[in-house]
């Protein structure tokens, strides 16, 4: 088993190692960071002296181990559009993200599981049918139109929410929260539903389908057949024996609602990580770009891991394989 | 109704919250001001903002003119040996410490030293003296005539504070304690600086200035997204957006809550050639030679467009052309100048024959795809308008963080440029995008395609040098003759300007694009 769990990691590392290599190889198409640091009566010889000391004339594999070895350190550099240690500028926008995608979670599993249920057991309603019918919109409208459509309805016409940003902030401990105010808590409720609903609709419709499945079960005729109550009966037998893959999911997600924050927050110009990565983009801010990207890989292979090692213990013929079973 | 009912609760929200925000002003801009060090980048997002913080000796007024600012007079020395400034008395900064010569020596040391982005302001300059605590001498290798309004953006900072705070140079790279602080003169003092967030401001008490403006607190935020700012104009969450879409405009003119201010900005729109090049480097049909060496051709390429359909289709009406490198606005501006080469395809075509290219050719245009207003739909149409007179350019179009590094390898058989005179001076382009380029005397430092005229290559220091007004446009007069002739480059309109506000703000729109808040007043 510890042989298992070494291999994991090793093989999780590797992925690491290569995820930032090729970020590092692709910088170079992202563009010159140099114009956008250098106004516009700058000379030939200022060029040449700012790629020097930024390292830009070297090859990406030298910057690439350059960034490594003080990654190692904890040091990620420091931002060209800054002028800021990359850490500090992560750490202040994290809060913001982490407390989106948070409520975007919540939301989508609470609404995702409840509409589940409901177009399940109902699954000839005319309800069930308008449910499902509007669940396509989720899966198949793109973000960044459904927030920009949210915002004309309930910002420009309705003049209800805010169109913009996050509110404002109470600093606890160090962690600023918009949770304490009531424009934070405002600020929170369009980009939230724009985050969540794609994996709201994931897990409604997972969710049907599963208990769908075990509503046909035998056990489940036989729990009608001695006359339980339809309560019990979805509630205590069905929906809990389809929370197993259901939570699979959810936990995958995790890491997806959290990295595609980036159009959400570009969109309502949430002052989070993911606006903070496209802006870097905008102005080809690599110390920034390579630190968001490994951070966001660390974050997807230690989910990966987290779940195959619980898998390992969970599923037995994953033991026997690993012992060269059949 | 309901409508009004919600905003007047949101206005009560915003007066519960804080009591003391009467006339609030929240605005949104494309690009966050990076720095908040004056002397660290020299772009106008930067220069832009810190002018409300920040004051330098002189300053442009509404109309772009000189006034007086931090220095309350100012005369030539001598022969133009250089140029003295009488300091105004009793100004203080932010901080509250006096302002005296003391700074004005320190913040020039600083703004042109290696470090900072802005030394190239004062290469005419010899030696700055210090003659009384509110008396400076900046003596100029050459008579310069223009040095007190090229330095219109130069801003002071107090040396007392810079060296207490280890902030005596700028630091572009890792930043310093003035990356993040601000303490001038200026109206307004920043009370919160959160980089790419928002940035607060506040009336500055001690200010030496007659207020004119009503802003009791004033929040920037950059939204990034045009959408998004357009929605926030539009739901009344901030008060005014810079720049408004072109395509949004007649949406917004038709809006009872927002205005649309607009006007020109100094920037002028042109087409670059490859003047040095041996050769062709993306043509399918021409091998090793570059018709764009005969001037019959260039011409060409100016007849063949039109630019009023450009402006008329794309831009929306909201630009206007231009025959030389500078707008009317500026100074310097050749009033003798004939005006730009008509549409005339027939002529092109002619022209195109003459120079032995009647079957024509084709050539790579590149084009920045973000840069400019709608910059790579108007290459499209110039590549439309090109093949009409048979000569196909493969537009390659790309973001401009790409764009300027493919310049700098000469890797264009044509290209798309925008320049705005940092000075408002005829002299600037010609420094710049016309000199030959010459790395030791910093000249032509933009002049991509390598174009070198010896006679401007004489009157340029000439120019520059000039006392007498008008000996000064005759010499302007004859380089935007010469360029013209030459067709060195073909330029091809003004950039217009447009912002947006809320019906209830009163503003003043300047061509370099600036957002100056102590002009602003909240109705």
């Amino acid at each position: 088993m510890l042989a298992f769990i070494i291999r994991r990691v090793g093989q999780s590392l590797l992925v690491l190692l290569i995820v930032g290599l090729v970020a590092f190889s692709m910088f170079n198409f992202v563009g010159d960071p140099i114009d956008n640091m250098l106004g516009q009566e700058r000379t030939a010889e200022d060029i040449a002296r700012l790629r020097e000391q930024l390292g830009l004339d070297r090859s990406f594999f030298v910057q690439y181990f350059r960034f490594l070895q003080e990654a190692l350190q904890g040091n990620f550099g420091v931002s060209y559009r800054q002028g800021r240690p990359v850490t500090d500028i992560l750490l202040e926008r994290a809060p913001a993200t982490l407390e989106l995608a948070a409520v975007s979670g919540v939301l989508a599993i609470l609404f995702g599981i409840a509409l589940g249920v409901f177009t399940a057991i109902r699954r000839d309603g005319i309800w069930a049918h308008a449910i499902m019918s509007a669940s396509l919109i989720g899966v198949s409208l793109p973000t960044f139109l459904i927030g920009i459509l949210l915002i004309y309805v309930f910002s420009v016409e309705l003049g209800w929410l805010p169109s913009f940003g996050r509110g404002d902030v109470v600093t606890v401990g160090g962690w600023k929260t918009g949770f304490l105010t009531e424009s934070g808590l405002k600020a929170l409720i369009l980009p939230s539903i724009t985050l969540g609903l794609y994996q709201m609709t994931l897990i409604m419709r997972l969710v049907r389908s599963e208990m769908l499945e075990v509503l046909r079960q035998d056990y489940i005729r036989f729990a009608r057949a001695r006359g339980l109550r339809d309560r019990a009966v979805n509630f205590r037998h069905a929906l809990k024996n389809t929370m197993v893959p259901v939570i699979t999911v959810i936990g995958l997600q995790l890491g997806a609602i959290i990295a595609f924050a980036i159009i959400t927050e570009t969109v309502f110009q949430w002052p989070g990580v993911g606006l903070l990565f496209i802006n870097a983009i905008q102005f080809v801010d690599i110390p920034v770009m390579a630190a968001y990207l490994m951070l966001i890989s660390v974050m997807f292979v230690g989910i990966n891991l987290a779940v195959d090692i619980l898998y390992f213990f969970i599923d037995p013929r994953l033991r026997a394989d690993r012992t060269g079973g059949h | 109704m309901s409508r009004m009912i919600c905003a007047a609760t949101a206005a009560l929200g915003v007066a519960l919250a804080a009591p003391a925000a009467a006339e609030e002003f929240k605005w949104a801009v494309t690009t966050d001001p990076q720095t908040m060090d004056p002397h660290a980048v020299n772009s106008t997002p930067v220069l832009g903002f810190l002018n409300n913080t920040y004051e330098g000796l002189v300053r442009r007024g509404k109309d772009m003119s000189v006034e007086p600012a931090l220095a309350t007079g100012w005369e030539p020395i001598g022969e133009g040996e250089g140029w003295r400034f009488t300091l105004r008395e009793g100004v203080t900064f932010h901080d509250g410490s006096s302002f005296d010569a003391e700074d004005v020596l320190f913040s020039y040391q600083r703004a042109s030293s290696p470090e900072s982005d802005t030394a190239s302001w004062f290469a005419p300059v010899s030696e700055v003296k210090v003659i009384d605590a509110y008396t400076v001498d900046f003596m100029t290798t050459a008579p310069n005539p223009l040095f007190p309004s090229s330095i219109a953006n130069w801003m002071i900072m107090d040396s007392g504070w810079a060296e207490a705070n280890n902030a005596t140079r700028p630091d572009k790279e890792a930043g310093n304690h003035a990356t993040l602080n601000a303490n001038g003169t200026g109206a307004f003092k920043v009370t919160t600086r959160e980089p790419g967030l928002r940035t607060v401001l506040e009336p500055f008490e001690g200010w030496w200035g007659e207020a004119e403006h009503n802003i009791t607190r004033a929040e920037l935020t950059p939204i990034q997204n045009p959408a998004t700012a357009l929605a926030a104009l539009l739901s009344g969450d901030v008060d005014f957006i810079n720049p408004v879409p072109i395509q949004d405009v007649a949406r917004l003119a038709s809006n009872p809550d927002v205005k649309v201010v607009q006007g020109i900005e100094a920037r002028v729109i042109m087409l670059g050639f490859p003047h040095e090049a041996e050769a062709l480097k993306f043509s399918s049909d021409i091998d090793g030679e570059n018709p764009f060496a005969d001037v019959r051709v260039r011409q060409a390429v100016a007849h063949a467009i039109n630019v009023p359909a450009i402006l008329q289709t794309i831009m929306r009406g909201n630009a206007e052309p231009v025959n030389q490198l500078v707008s009317a606005a500026m100074s310097g501006y050749s009033e003798a100048l004939g005006a730009a080469p008509a549409y005339d395809p027939e002529k092109a075509r002619a022209l195109l024959a003459e120079a032995g290219y009647a079957d024509g050719f084709s050539f790579g245009l590149k084009c920045p795809n973000n840069r400019y207003l709608n910059d790579e739909a108007v290459c499209q149409a110039v590549t439309g308008m090109l093949a009409q007179v048979g000569i196909d350019a493969t537009l390659e179009a790309m973001p401009v963080n790409n764009y300027w590094p493919e310049l700098r390898a000469d890797n264009f058989d044509m290209y798309l440029l925008g320049w705005s005179p940092g000075t408002f001076d005829a002299e600037h382009p010609i420094r710049f995008l016309v000199a030959t380029p010459n790395e030791e005397k910093k000249l032509g430092s933009w002049n991509f395609g390598g174009f070198s005229n010896a006679r401007i290559d004489t009157l340029l220091p000439m120019i520059q040098s000039e006392i007498d007004p008008a000996e000064r446009q005759a010499m302007l007069d004859e380089v935007a003759q010469i360029m013209a002739d030459e067709q060195a480059y073909v330029p091809l309109y003004v950039q217009p300007l447009v912002w947006g506000t809320r019906a209830n703000i009163e503003l003043t729109q300047r061509p370099d694009n600036f957002f100056i808040l102590r002009w602003v007043t909240v109705s």
